[in-house]
């Protein structure tokens, strides 16, 4: 015990945080950088701006959900309108009558989409919880609505569509090719992952917790609950808005789907699996969430079917997210107890692995036989053939599935047992450092 | 003549057809101690849950120094001055400790709802939470999540964020709950400390609490307050005793 006489509270502080979070956020904007010169097919880059693209819109929408403790079913409302206003926007800019560079066009709709959090947050956030909840989808079904009823403004069933060439262009920047229009999206996607950080530690942010853990508390500590929740909203629909900019910049249409509840649902996916109580999961959920949509939809019909499956399994396993699984496997290896998990490990991965093909053989033989039935039942799966009319496919197939589902069973319950004792032998060291 | 930190007058409260608070009128002045003391069922709990505005009355008037406070929201009622802890632990359980106390120095300091400010930029919220720290003891506990504190850390956490914010008039929901004896006296010391020169309304179960701490004792026995005195008298009451008390204040008083 120190008796000297430094007045309470008053010690320096040593923050290696600080330190470590420039480097962190260097070395993101390293990553945007270079990630188009590793991969550099047109494909890749079309899936880094839709990863762009949504870590902004997933990052808003945990803004009010992980962050601020509010399920909402309708934040596509506020991406979507955000959207609509751009996409008018950059036709008046085609016309000569809005002077605004394109660049600058996601602004847009991050204003749009906070005046609309102006508006129908007024409504939501007015509750909390289920009400809430039932709010947003009351909401979302509206817009969804009105955008069919209101051809003039949001184009029907074929949506707006505009022309991002436009004016002349500034330092050889035309964004015609699908690059620039990346390096636009990273940096958008940047400058809001940054101001996204930066407002969960102010004291908005930080009583948006409070709220979301204990709103009673809050509200005996002078803080009006339903004014930090509508306040979050409003900033929450901000960006939002501007993943809407984005979105028509890159797209150059858009259509009802953009408001839809689809994309609401998917937003709510993307942070739930990447983690919603951590800053990052949601990053991390948007790109899985991408690769899902847009990389397996290439390969399978049934990309819908088995994002379901991952994220019921996500829900039932890992309800943390990947950021959680993550940061409890970085513990693990910290305590240098990762050796005695590597058995554990393989029985679950190599028994999970069969029983994903078992599936996967069942889901494509089914998908191909009552979809394609035209082009007959014999279809190539891993390369291999397959033919759903004859019955030994199949028996493969269920024996594979019961086969691997078993096995998977009894290495997941030794996975747990080990993962236990391991996490038991944390909590004792931890214990003995403090008392140390 | 200043007016009193809390007064009420005629202060009724009914559920359904229910009176459970029948005519309460109370006058605490200025950098009083005093406890509420009652049994079980008889409205303390709802009393305060009135006075802090958690509950609105049914009729009557309450005034928060001179301030008629009556059907203000809780956070309205905290923004003039009073703040109160709960009976069951209410805290932030997965904050830091030190993130619970800063919580409750925010709003006070004028940050309110700011986006604009950085939080670990605000010297004096942070030097206010270290302060209230280090004075409930928990400065050995600053970084744990509150929820991991053994009990009487907890309480004493709540305590620290029921002042943390610098109301004039606290008012604690049984402090002493549950604890052991030497807990209790620990507790009995840091809210002696901790509302030094404030106004303090507590309902409190734990007799010798009470007559360690209060100034002055209110009891309360089904919605009413039947005496309203100095312990000593208190103590000397025979309605108190008939109504109560009866054998514990005389163990209290020769114990």
């Amino acid at each position: 015990m120190s008796t000297n006489a430094a007045p309470a509270g008053r010690e320096i502080r040593f923050e290696p945080i600080d330190v470590g979070r420039w480097f962190v956020w260097g070395f993101t904007a390293l990553v945007f950088l270079v990630l188009p010169l590793i991969f550099r097919s047109g494909f890749a880059i079309t899936l880094l701006s839709q990863m762009g693209i949504l870590i902004v819109f997933a990052l808003s929408y945990n803004m009010i959900f992980g962050q601020g403790g509010m399920l909402s079913f309708g934040h596509a409302v506020y991406s979507g309108l955000g959207a609509f206003f751009a996409i008018h926007a950059m036709n008046w800019i085609s016309a000569g009558t809005l002077p605004l560079p394109i660049s600058l066009l996601p602004l847009v709709g991050g204003v749009f989409g906070a005046l609309f959090g102006v508006l129908f947050g007024y409504v939501t956030t007015k509750k909390a919880g289920t009400p809430f909840a039932m709010i947003t989808l009351g909401i979302g079904e509206m817009v969804f609505a009105a955008s069919l009823m209101f051809p003039g403004f949001f184009g029907g069933e074929g949506g707006i569509s505009g022309n991002r060439v436009v004016g002349e262009p500034f330092l050889g920047i035309t964004y015609g090719p699908a690059i620039q229009v990346y390096y636009l999206i990273a940096t958008w996607c940047f400058v809001s992952m940054v101001a996204m950080f930066a407002f969960s530690h102010t004291p908005l942010g930080r009583i948006s917790n409070a709220v979301r853990d204990n709103p009673e508390r809050a509200e005996f500590l002078g803080y009006d609950t339903q004014r930090v929740r509508y306040l979050v909203l409003i900033v929450s629909a901000f960006f939002a808005g501007i993943s809407g900019g984005l979105a028509a910049i890159n797209f150059e249409i858009v259509t009802a789907e953009n408001v839809s509840a689809a994309r609401s649902g998917g937003v709510l996916l993307a942070a739930f699996i990447g983690g919603a109580m951590f800053f990052f999961g949601p990053i991390i959920g948007s790109v899985i969430f991408v690769l899902f949509a847009i990389a397996l939809s290439e390969w399978t019909k049934a990309w819908q079917f088995y994002l379901g499956v991952f994220f019921v399994v996500m829900v039932m396993y890992a309800p943390g997210g990947v950021a959680s699984l993550i940061l409890m496997n970085l513990r693990v290896m910290k305590y240098r107890l990762f050796g005695r998990m590597r058995d554990a490990y393989t029985g679950v991965l190599l028994s999970g692995a069969v029983l994903l093909v078992g599936l996967i053989l069942l889901v494509e033989m089914s998908y191909h036989l009552t979809l394609n039935f035209a082009t007959g039942s014999r279809t190539k799966i891993f390369g291999f053939g397959f033919d759903g009319a004859q019955p030994e496919f199949w028996v493969l197939a269920v024996g594979t599935t019961i086969g691997g589902a078993l096995a998977f069973e009894a290495m997941r319950r030794r996975f747990a047992s080990d993962w236990g004792a391991v996490q038991e032998q944390i909590e004792d060291q931890v214990q003995r450092e403090q008392r140390a | 003549m200043t007016a009193p930190a809390l007064r009420l007058s005629g202060v009724r409260k009914s559920f359904g057809k229910t009176e459970i608070i029948r005519g309460v009128d109370l006058e605490i002045p200025k950098g009083e101690r005093h406890a509420v003391i009652g049994p079980n069922g008889a409205g303390k709990s709802t009393l305060f849950n009135l006075i802090s505005g958690r509950f609105p009355v049914s009729a009557g008037r309450i005034e928060l120094a001179g301030r008629d406070v009556t059907g203000l929201k809780p956070f309205e009622i905290n923004r003039l001055g009073l703040s109160r802890s709960f009976q069951i632990t209410n805290i932030f359980p997965k904050m830091s400790v030190f993130e619970n106390v800063r919580c409750a120095t925010l709003y006070p300091l004028g940050y309110k709802y700011s986006f604009w400010h950085r939080l670990d930029a605000l010297e004096d919220a942070a030097e206010r939470a270290e302060d209230i720290v280090q004075r409930i003891g928990l400065k050995g506990r600053r970084d744990t999540v509150a929820g991991l504190l053994t009990y009487a850390e907890q309480r004493a956490l709540e305590i620290g964020i029921t002042v943390a914010g610098g109301a004039d008039v606290i008012l604690l929901d049984e402090p002493t709950a549950g604890m052991s004896r030497s807990e209790s006296d620990a507790a009995v010391e840091l809210i002696r400390r901790m509302t030094e020169g404030k106004t303090l309304v507590m309902v409190e179960h734990d007799m010798s609490v009470v007559f360690g701490l209060a100034d002055r004792i209110s009891v309360v026995v089904y919605g009413e307050v039947i005496a309203s005195d100095a312990p000593a008298r208190i103590r000397e009451n025979r309605a108190v005793q008939e109504a109560y008390l009866g054998t514990t204040l005389t163990e209290v008083a020769h114990g």
